[in-house]
């Protein structure tokens, strides 16, 4: 089967802001049809910097976007009609009501009017019964929703959801990340920053990480976690010890928990991950347990591990 | 939540009417702001220059004073509220980051432009004609030639919208939405023979007076009510037209480069 054509193309994607600040480095960077992309990244890694400017935002240094096939300069009316931005910032008008807003942003679009399509938006967003109240009596998460709506209104194939659910009650924050996933069946394509790595583990197909303006790492989420996860064996012991025997040196072993417990690290795309070797090796040490256990390392643990691995 | 793939519009005049009608709607949820406060402060301007200190002052070429100083009245309140309102129409939502919307649309740079500099003229046109009609109540009027009248009432409208639009991208701060109108535009509206013919200036003064752009739209609108001018009409037509067009280059350079929207 051929490749699928990407749905958003940057290449050569570089930006200087006029005091010299280098937000952007080269970036390439391509966001597969239908799926929930997730960029990771410190503060001033340059997340915002590049949604920016692949929805008109911001002016690039160099280099070029592509969203559906069409170039955001030069078919910028055919590009950012399939975009829907949600910006990090709560910036909505004051006086305007929810649906007057609505409604606003639709015919920003270009698209004709359709009440319906707006009312039914409103109720996906639990936002109907609030359709006549004016923007500046709402409460933050409402106003997160109104901005989601906005988005939304003219139906885009591509949307940007910059820190979604920074500052979110739990409750909204389950009721977004339902939207989204039932907005990725209808077919629209995600793309998300966020702070919350768990946010990010669980929705994206695919994680992005930038960091100092440069995309250092592209991959599929589970794989990502498969190839960089660490994996760890927890033994509670039946007696307490001092220290580890000498015979157990050549394990990655530490004592855990006062003497209570060993902890084996392993890698989980080792071909023999010496679990076996290490009971044997335990046996024969006379060291007996009463319980085990194991985790993995999450997202986050990943994410913190490639950025300071880079500064 | 997709739909077929409609094509995007070549022109996108669904944009300019919601960009007007937002405009609009917030004129008419402030009347006391947008309308009420500048037909007051002209009414005053009549009862004081009109009225009382008219009544004791010599006719201009003919036109009593009351009535000489209506056009000019009109003008600088055109030029004023022309700049406030589109100057703080774009500026407001750079202030409060909505702009992103703008610039994330489907709509072309003066596609913005006419939305919003159309909404800001449409202001100042139809506060223009509330003010005539105020005027008629404190002095008898004329008007001579009414579609010159219109055309130089729409035309002062449009460019200062657009010269208030450019000051409210320019702007970094709501002192600096000020500066302009208040330290420039008033000054020289004042100067510009808004109480008087250049005229009644000595010679200096009076080509000094000519380097003042003002004294072009109030001679021409003034010309088109009593028949007398400053200046030759078609000069004030040529200036007004001039300094639209600068406008027009400035606005297009602006939103082709992202000067203080982009960058």
């Amino acid at each position: 089967m051929p490749p699928m054509t990407p749905i958003i193309a940057v290449s050569g994607l570089s930006k200087t802001y006029a005091s010299g600040f280098q937000a952007l480095k080269t970036v390439d960077l391509e966001i597969r049809q239908g799926e929930i992309f997730a960029l990771l990244g410190p503060n001033g890694a340059g997340k915002t910097t590049l949604i920016s400017i692949i929805c008109g935002l911001v002016n690039p240094s160099t280099g070029s976007v592509r969203a559906d096939g069409h170039d955001i300069v030069a078919e910028y009316r055919a590009a950012r009609a399939k975009i829907g931005l949600v910006p990090q910032e709560l910036t909505t008008d004051a006086f305007e009501t929810v649906r007057a807003t609505v409604s606003f942003s639709r015919g920003l679009f270009g698209k004709r009017k359709d009440p319906d399509l707006v009312e039914r938006v409103l109720k996906d967003l639990s936002l109907w019964d609030k359709r006549d109240t004016q923007i500046r009596r709402l409460s933050g998460g409402m106003k997160r929703r109104v901005m989601i709506a906005k988005a939304l209104a003219h139906e885009p194939r591509i949307l940007f959801l910059d820190e979604p659910t920074a500052g979110v009650d739990v409750e909204l924050r389950q009721d977004m990340w339902q939207l989204v996933r039932q907005l990725r069946e209808n077919g629209v394509t995600i793309i998300l920053t966020t702070h919350y790595i768990e946010e990010a583990e669980e929705m994206a197909d695919r994680v992005g990480v930038i960091s100092k303006g440069e995309i250092i790492l592209v991959e599929d989420k589970t794989e990502l976690m498969r190839k960089l996860g660490r994996k760890q064996l927890t033994l509670s012991l039946q007696t307490p010890l001092a220290a580890l025997p000498a015979s157990l040196a050549g394990y990655n072993l530490t004592l855990a928990a006062g003497g209570d417990e060993i902890v084996f690290t392993y890698d989980t795309k080792a071909e023999r991950t010496g679990i076996t070797a290490l009971l044997q090796a335990l046996g024969e040490a006379g060291i007996r347990f009463r319980d085990l256990n194991t985790s993995q390392s999450s997202l986050e643990d990943i994410f913190v591990s490639l950025v300071s691995g880079r500064s | 939540m997709t739909s077929a793939s409609e094509a995007p519009p070549a022109f996108n005049g669904r944009a300019i009417a919601a960009i007007y009608r937002f405009e609009m709607a917030r004129t008419l949820r402030t009347p006391l702001q947008s309308v009420v406060s500048p037909v007051l402060s002209t009414s005053l301007y009549f009862v004081v220059f009109g009225a009382a200190i008219g009544s004791r002052m010599q006719s201009i070429d003919g036109i009593a004073y009351g009535a000489f100083i209506v056009p000019g009245l009109i003008m600088l309140t055109l030029l004023t509220q022309s700049i406030a309102n589109a100057s703080f129409a774009i500026y407001f939502p750079k202030f409060t980051g909505t702009i992103y919307e703008l610039l994330s649309a489907p709509v072309a740079w003066w596609e913005v432009v006419i939305g919003y500099v159309g909404a800001a003229a449409t202001k100042s046109v139809v506060l223009g004609l509330i003010i005539l009609l105020t005027a008629t109540f404190f002095v008898p009027l004329r008007i001579e030639h009414p579609l010159w009248m219109l055309l130089f009432l729409v035309l002062t409208a449009v460019t200062f919208s657009l010269f208030g639009f450019i000051i409210g991208i320019w702007a970094d701060g709501f002192e600096r939405l000020q500066v302009v109108p208040l330290l420039v535009v008033t000054p020289l509206a004042f100067l510009g023979g808004s109480f008087y013919s250049i005229d009644m200036l000595p010679s200096f003064w009076r080509t000094v007076a000519l380097f003042n752009p003002v004294v072009y739209l109030i001679s021409g609108f003034r010309w088109s009510f009593f028949g007398v001018a400053d200046v030759g009409v078609g000069v004030s037509l040529g200036m007004t037209l001039g300094f639209l067009l600068v406008c027009i280059v400035a606005t297009g350079w602006i939103f082709r480069t992202g000067y203080r929207l982009k960058n």
